[in-house]
């Protein structure tokens, strides 16, 4: 089980979030967590204002563990965000592909609305769009904002607290988080699904769920912030 | 009347230009115009969305030409304004950057260094140097502050405010393509809160006039003689001068005993901080500088480095853009010049490790 | 059996399939021009030149002397090389961006001196490469990335209508329309026409092709087609606006 949502068929995820809320790393944590169980998986880095800057580095580690990694590689592109391309024909079919889908969605003001670009997406029964909150992220912090930020979102399923302050983070700020964002999530009427943290703090947990009573994921940190 | 955007302090996760953004907001500043050019779009991205909720102003210009023309503008209609940009861009900003220099007209502008020359990378580099310090047709009557984190790009973007509008010479904040990008906690807070006063804007055009003793501004950019040039521009330089001991600064470590200085600035700094800490753990004798105002130069404390040292290593993404100015600052130093550059490319703190092992 | 793609002969192999997203209207113009070129005869006279975001994917399309150029610079360059020979068939090819803001006193000026080229402008209503700005040709309401609540008419103006910008410029000897994605056949028909006027020496010639944009608009193909097609033409009318060869008793 997955934050409390029984999984029938297949897994077909989007995530979605302000620019830096850590949308990228829990898509990532969740397409790896799938695979280890046995799953057939793939990812998609849907960034169309930086298509380059998630995936694109990790994209060999995935293939290797038997993830499809749907993202462009640098040398395919000709230069980023003016000069080059932006959407990648496969992504486009994504769904057609047998096996879990799981769509790491950019920012920008359109929210989930990059899902109209991916044939089927109107169609899948399977389909969950989840907000990736972070509180730490100024336009993301109090309950209002969060509430009115994914109001403007359009369909949402779900909202994810992964509050983090990258290095900076610490057990008190991401249970702080918590608090918030469950908060918001019931005046939004949508699930929380989970808390992720930084595996590093599970040693500092007891249970498997936070504060709140919302499940607890673990992350691996994939995604590395130096240069490409 | 709108909240205040920053109340007391907070920390937070942010990307680069998110910082600028929030910066901005906290220093006041009232309007931007702006033109899209990667790296540097998620400055107005944030501060349109912004914008409504602090009554702030916006406008995207038609290109970079007119984004610092109409960013004069609403300087001289008193108002703390700003723009931004990165490559090309900056290169079309020089135009109206020349103006402000002659007119002493308090512009703020952030950079955000791309591959160079021409369209190159959309990427990073710290190849803006010379466009940035000495760019257009003067004598670089500017101030450029270079940051290397993203507690620096706040602090300074709001500095560059109070530096300007005191001052009145165009400033910048010299960011790249990587640290609008990164990802970084940092703490947010409002300015006066901490003690730091924060200039008010003056009007020079469309100053209510009182009464018919008043007289109307005439502001002009053209002299009639060449004497008439020198005379101005000669008190520019006075005043640049004085200016110039309250604005220049600097950060280094282990200077003193150090044999090799790894000589640094904006986010290739940290590398720099990175290696020399490293170094000194096994044993060498290497010291840290980093200019942190890249004009002025922090040419005198260069120099007290270089007189004790045997050689400066001069690290940066560009061919030299830094060490030019440097070697300036120092000109008649016997000290020996090594050099790593890397056009366009991050330089990691293992590489310049290597390259210090690798030196004498 | 072997299927041959019905390729425009001016178009280069080597650089197909081209790297514009699925659903753009650049490489319907593309395909446009690569067939006018064709049936004009002209793909060893041609000198071609694009301008920055998507229009540089372009650069390597056509077996063409090819320039990229700096953004909105398109115009004075292919202006440069007219100048300079006058036997070059010039074409500037350019989005919203490069030819109603940064490149609009380029235009405008060219325009004026009557200079025997051919610009084409892509129209899509936004940057689409730096992640979907607003562009001078942004419909009133729209979202984009620097208007996030919706393109105010009183902040913002009206739409640019370049053509008929340009057209209130240009004296005899012009060519000016507008085409649309959505009818190639008649845009393939003012692109001929513009050339034509080129190769006649009789003046400046503008073709602005509504195209479509689902990346950046995060339409379906449904809704990007309806979009072109029934919302775009309430602000930009489809058709010639001043053609020379008409005048002569058509």
């Amino acid at each position: 089980m997955f934050g409390g949502v029984p999984v029938d068929d297949r897994i077909v995820e989007a995530y979605i979030g302000e620019y830096a809320s850590g949308k990228s790393e829990v898509a990532v944590n969740r397409a790896i967590h799938l695979k280890m169980t046995g799953r057939k998986v793939t990812i998609v880095d849907l960034d169309l204002v930086e298509p380059f800057y998630t995936l694109r580095p990790i994209k060999k580690k995935l293939i290797e563990m038997g993830i499809d990694a749907v993202a462009w590689e640098t040398k395919e592109t000709m230069g980023l965000g003016e000069a080059g391309s932006v959407i990648k024909p496969e992504m486009r079919w994504v769904l057609r592909r047998t096996g879990d889908v799981i769509l790491d969605i950019g920012y920008g003001v359109e929210g989930a609305k990059v899902l109209n670009l991916i044939e089927g997406a109107d169609t899948e029964e399977n389909l969950r769009i989840y907000v990736v909150l972070n509180v730490g992220r100024p336009m993301t912090a109090s309950v209002n904002d969060i509430v009115e930020y994914a109001r403007g979102l359009g369909h949402v399923d779900g909202v994810i607290n992964n509050s983090h302050l990258g290095d900076d983070t610490t057990v008190a700020f991401v249970e702080e988080g918590a608090k918030v964002v469950t908060e918001a999530a019931r005046q939004l009427k949508l699930p929380v699904i989970a808390t992720y943290m930084d595996k590093k703090f599970k040693p500092a947990m007891s249970g498997e769920v936070d504060k709140m009573g919302n499940p607890l994921c673990f992350l691996e940190r994939h995604m590395v912030n130096t240069f490409w | 009347m709108a909240e205040k955007p920053i109340q007391g302090e907070k920390r937070v996760f942010m990307t680069g230009n998110e910082v600028v953004a929030w910066a901005a907001l906290a220093a006041k500043a009232e309007i931007m115009y702006g033109y899209p050019i990667t790296p540097q779009n998620e400055i107005m991205h944030y501060w349109t969305r912004m914008a409504p909720k602090y009554e702030k102003r916006f406008l995207q210009t038609e290109d970079e030409l007119s984004a610092g023309f109409t960013t004069i503008g609403g300087v001289l209609a008193g108002r703390k304004a700003f723009t931004a940009t990165a490559g090309p861009g900056n290169v079309l900003m020089q135009e109206p950057q020349a103006m402000a220099e002659m007119m002493r007209i308090p512009i703020v502008t952030i950079i955000q260094q791309r591959g160079g020359p021409s369209t190159a990378t959309v990427i990073y580099s710290q190849q803006e140097v010379t466009l940035t310090t000495y760019g257009g047709n003067g004598e670089g009557l500017r101030i450029v502050f270079s940051p290397a984190n993203h507690q620096d790009l706040f602090d300074y973007t709001i500095k560059a405010f109070n530096t300007a509008w005191k001052y009145r010479f165009p400033t910048f904040v010299l960011g790249d393509g990587y640290q609008a990008k990164l990802r970084e906690s940092l703490t947010i807070y409002d300015p006066e809160e901490r003690g730091i006063q924060l200039i008010e804007p003056e009007t020079t055009l469309g100053k209510l006039r009182v009464s018919s003793d008043t007289e109307p501004r005439h502001i002009r950019n053209t002299y009639n003689t060449e004497e008439e040039l020198l005379e101005v521009l000669t008190q520019y330089f006075e005043d640049y001068e004085k200016c110039a001991r309250e604005i220049v600064e600097h950060d280094q470590f282990d200077c003193d005993d150090a044999e090799i200085v790894v000589v640094s600035h904006g986010v290739v700094s940290r590398a720099g901080k990175g290696a020399v800490q490293e170094l000194r753990k096994q044993g060498y004798k290497v010291g840290y500088f980093r200019p942190i105002t890249l004009r002025p130069f922090p040419g005198e404390a260069l120099r007290r480095v270089a007189d004790k040292a045997k050689t400066l290593l001069f690290v940066e993404s560009a061919q030299g853009q830094m060490a030019k100015l440097a070697k300036e600052a120092i000109f008649g130093s016997t000290v020996a010049v090594e050099t790593l550059f890397k056009p366009g490319v991050g330089v990691t703190s293992e590489e310049i490790v290597t390259k210090v092992k690798g030196m004498k | 059996m072997t299927m041959i793609p019905q390729m425009p002969k001016s178009w280069r192999l080597e650089s197909k399939p081209h790297k514009f997203c699925p659903g753009c209207g650049h490489g319907l113009v593309l395909k446009a021009l690569g067939e006018a070129i064709d049936e004009l005869g002209i793909q060893d006279k041609l000198v071609y030149g694009c301008d920055i975001g998507c229009s540089l994917l372009s650069w390597d399309f056509f077996n063409v002397d090819s320039v990229q150029t700096h953004h909105g610079r398109t115009t004075p360059v292919m202006t440069g090389v007219k100048r300079a020979n006058p036997d070059a068939i010039c074409l500037a090819y350019m989005g919203d961006g490069g030819g109603y803001a940064i490149g609009s006193q380029h235009l405008v000026n060219a325009a004026a001196r009557n200079e025997r080229i051919t610009a084409i402008l892509v129209n899509n209503c936004n940057y689409a490469m730096t992640g979907g700005q607003m562009a001078p040709t942004s419909l009133p309401g729209m979202k984009t990335e620097t208007t996030p609540y919706g393109r105010d008419i009183k902040e913002h103006g009206y739409p640019t209508q370049g053509p008929e910008m340009v057209a209130a410029i240009t004296r005899e000897g012009a060519y000016i329309a507008r085409g649309t994605v959505a009818n190639i056949k008649q845009l393939k028909g003012f692109i001929k026409k513009a050339l034509e006027n080129q190769m006649a020496g009789n003046g400046f010639s503008f073709v602005e092709a509504l195209a479509t944009c689902p990346t950046n608009w995060r339409t379906n193909a449904k809704d990007t087609w309806a979009f072109v097609e029934n919302e775009m033409p309430k602000f930009f009318k489809v058709g010639e606006i001043k053609n020379p060869a008409a005048k002569e008793g058509e």
